[in-house]
């Protein structure tokens, strides 16, 4: 049951109406702004996920400033209100402006009396010309209307795999690669990761989502281990820190620059291996300054990202909070190794471990790039075992076009599908049901395959 | 056994798939089969590009090429997915775009236990247990009982079975067992009528709350289901279709027409009907026929005991349907509506 319970430190979702938010729940009173409502937490810790608070507001002015209380269910208009009269079509209705008979100030000050929502909304029907008048539907879809706008509840929820995808997704589409959720359902099942086996991912930009996908589905319990490529400095975290894995279960992955780690195979700079790291201290005071420097050259899109990455995330205030502070403190750690050797930096490490992984070779190959994939496929299918699966995801299809013809000429590739999703939502309603009016028609494209001996 | 782990040679009794030219065919290593009289006789399987000797994989690495009397293919370890295009139908099955979403929906990791309702082909069956496995579990249930049996058999061949119990059941009559109340992460519907499985999903989801997940051909399931949804208390529900496309990628050489010449006096012949060159492209072709439906995919989220909503008294009947506002998929009370056409 512990499990279940609200904690300080851990991502959590604040679902509002069909709103939902990621949020660091960094402090036992931190506050949240949900739209334009800030919202005090005191009190949500230790509660169970899934409960549902009533948002109480902060004093009598319009301060949008609310605390919280427990409550059993989420009040309902439509249940509190009972409709008396109602027309059977809208021939009566003017759309005049007129219809309402309280004045704009006195909606306000009602609204800031702190009577409940119910309350307003009643006193809103009562001074109405045309409610009674308006179809039960449209009865209906006007106390809708009206509890979206006084709802006074919000859920917490537990971040997982499903409201992260679609959280960042909503945010903002290109943050995350445009990796739609159908999309990234399938890179996970034609990778055929799961619990066992090695795996590894080359993922230049979609914020961790990748990684925590594919860490969820090989879940804390197992032998299998992700080297997670990327060519920034450090490796893109939101998503996977949201899901609020326990250390066992990031630790399986290894996130590497692909430069030092490729290096590190290739060139073997670092030959101590990580339990045997203290005897070559010398060896490492002299690789490291080489190291940082070519870390120092990454290409110019990751380090933009970043940034942008920290404007985009108001929403995330927290989590990037976090990441700051992982990268200052990786930084001090780099600079620290330059002066003084004996401490090994922990990329010293994660390099040697992942190229270890990839000198016994990987189960699954999936790249999720915004470079050229040609060049990076050619590199690291070799390190795929044959008759295993890969798979490159890619926001428009000409680059895996090009790819595709490429590969068909090879003989150790096989069983290439390029393929597109669509995918649509429903509303469905009795005598009303029907596709959602907006639909997303970029899914991005999959290009996937084995590796053949 | 070739389900169970990522294995690098061919042994008796594997499940293996032979690629052919963007062709796969699934083979069970086995080096002699029964005739039609009942004899023991050389395995041999017959393929476009010829014959191929089973007994001959044996001890072949996977990924390797084989040769074929008239040519030459790769084998490969099966995946849940090279195992759907190529297992024997019993059913109607579910394919990869489908059950990839299903997984993700249901939030299926490892450890989890998940429910699904009929078995079928068994081609969902091995998706999910590769999911939730090794300490997980997958109870799969048909009420046709051959169905049933062969299924268990056949997780028994893959060397799944300890991760996977097939039984015979009704489960829309007879709901998931007693052993099973309270158990489940998950569970998974695709039989003809969900909305009369759902009282028994409420049952079998653990007190901590869980997903569903129906597949449906038809919108009038859906709408049954939703409401059935609604009022056993879940939140969340959702509606939703996804379709996969395969591009076929060529490469295209199209002339080129050069038109510009005609705005100068010219001796040539004003009308020439042969292009003047050509130009190649990489081209990506979408298919003229390719799956336009499989079933909707209807979602929803049983949030735990203490904050369910008790089921609704109202009775579903078919034809009295409740008014659902599926699209707001993300409301937190998702009750609410309901009761609008139910009042009247
Ligand atoms: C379309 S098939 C399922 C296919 C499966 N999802 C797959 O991917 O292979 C539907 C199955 O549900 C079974 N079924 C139908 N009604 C049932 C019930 N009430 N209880 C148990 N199984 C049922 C049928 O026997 C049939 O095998």
């Amino acid at each position: 049951m512990c499990d279940n319970t609200i904690k300080v430190g851990e991502y959590i979702v604040i679902q509002k109406q069909n709103y939902k938010k990621l949020h660091k729940f960094n402090k036992p009173n931190s506050s949240v702004n949900v739209g334009k409502d800030t919202i005090n937490l005191i009190g949500i810790e230790g509660c169970q996920y899934f409960s549902i608070f009533k948002m109480i507001p902060k004093g009598t002015k319009r301060n949008k400033e609310y605390d919280l209380e427990l409550s059993k269910e989420a009040l309902n208009l439509i249940q509190e209100i009972s409709l008396k009269t109602s027309g059977t079509d809208n021939r009566n209705i003017y759309d005049d402006g007129r219809s309402q008979k309280l004045s704009a100030t006195e909606i306000s000050e009602l609204k800031s009396d702190s009577i409940s929502a119910s309350e307003i909304v009643e006193t809103l029907i009562t001074n109405s010309n045309t409610f009674h008048n308006k179809t039960e539907f449209s009865q209906a879809k006007y106390l809708k209307k009206k509890e979206k706008k006084y709802f006074e509840y919000i859920q917490i929820l537990k971040p997982n795999l499903r409201n992260i995808t679609e959280i960042l997704y909503k945010l903002d589409p290109s943050k995350v690669q445009g990796v739609r959720i159908d999309t990234l359902s399938q890179i996970m099942t034609l990778s055929n990761i799961s619990s066992e086996g090695n795996h590894l991912l080359y993922d230049s930009g979609s914020n961790g989502l990748l990684v925590a996908a594919l860490l969820s589905a090989m879940g804390p319990q197992s032998n299998g281990q992700l080297v997670h490529m990327h060519p920034g400095n450090m490796s893109q975290k939101q998503a996977l820190l949201a899901m609020n894995f326990t250390s066992e279960q990031n630790n399986k992955c290894v996130s590497v620059n692909v430069y030092s780690v490729l290096r590190q195979v290739y060139q073997g700079s670092d030959t101590n291996s990580a339990d045997s790291a203290t005897e070559k201290t010398t060896n490492l005071k002299r690789k490291a300054p080489e190291n940082i420097e070519h870390e120092s050259k990454l290409p110019k899109l990751e380090v933009s990202d970043t940034i942008s990455d920290v404007n985009l995330n108001k929403e995330h205030d927290d989590a990037k909070e976090n990441n700051d502070d992982k990268e200052n403190s990786e930084v001090k750690e780099n600079s620290e190794i330059e002066e003084r050797a004996p401490k090994k930096p922990k990329w010293h490490f994660d390099n040697i471990r992942a190229s270890e992984i990839l000198t016994q070779k990987v189960d699954s190959l999936v790249i999720a790039c915004k470079e050229d994939p040609q060049n990076i496929f050619m590199e690291l299918m070799n390190f795929v075992k044959p008759g295993r699966p890969f798979v490159i995801y890619y926001s428009v299809a000409e680059p895996l076009q090009n790819l595709y013809m490429t590969l068909k000429s090879l003989s150790n590739v096989g069983a290439l599908r390029l393929t597109n999703n669509w995918m649509r939502n429903y509303q469905i309603l009795p005598d009303r049901t029907h596709p959602e009016v907006m639909m997303n028609g970029s899914s991005g494209f999959l290009l996937s395959g084995y590796i053949l001996k | 056994m070739s389900f169970r782990n990522y294995k690098s040679k061919i042994d008796e009794g594997d499940t293996v798939i032979l690629y052919l030219s963007n062709n796969l065919h699934a083979i069970e290593v086995k080096p002699e089969i029964k005739n039609k009289k009942g004899e023991m006789v050389e395995n041999v399987y017959q393929t476009t590009f010829g014959a191929l000797k089973v007994r001959n994989l044996i001890g072949v690495d996977y990924g390797s090429r084989v040769d074929l009397s008239k040519g030459w293919g790769h084998v490969l370890q099966p995946t849940p997915e090279s195992w759907s295009l190529t297992l024997p139908h019993r059913t109607q099955i579910i394919y990869t775009p489908d059950i990839s979403m299903i997984m993700l929906q249901l939030d299926l990791v490892p450890g989890s236990v998940v429910i699904e309702a009929g078995t079928g082909s068994g081609s969902l069956t091995h998706a999910l247990i590769r999911r939730i496995r090794p300490h997980g579990h997958v109870y799969t249930f048909d009420f046709h009982d051959h169905r049933a049996k062969v299924a268990q058999e056949e997780f028994d061949d893959h060397g799944l079975a300890e991760f996977v119990t097939a039984r015979h059941r009704d489960v829309l009559a007879e709901g998931f067992g007693d052993e099973l109340s309270g158990k489940a992460d998950a569970v998974f519907l695709d039989l003809p009528s969900p909305w009369s499985g759902i009282p028994h999903a409420v049952v079998a989801i653990k007190n901590e709350g869980g997903r569903f997940c129906s597949f449906s051909p038809c919108i009038e399931q859906v709408q049954r289901t939703c409401s059935a949804l609604e009022s056993h208390g879940f939140q969340d529900i959702s509606t939703m279709e996804v379709l996969q496309t395969e591009i076929k990628v060529t490469k295209r050489t199209v002339p080129v027409r050069d038109l510009s010449f005609l705005r100068h006096k010219s001796s040539e012949s004003p009308v020439d009907e042969k292009p003047n060159s050509e130009k190649s492209f990489v081209v990506g072709t979408w298919p003229t026929s390719t799956p336009g439906h499989t079933g909707y995919l209807t979602v929803a989220t049983l949030p735990p005991t203490f904050i369910r909503k008790k089921c609704n008294q109202v009775q579903e009947s078919s034809d009295q349907l409740k008014t659902i506002e599926n699209g707001e998929k993300d409301k937190p009370n998702g009750a609410e509506e309901m009761s609008i056409d139910e009042n009247q």
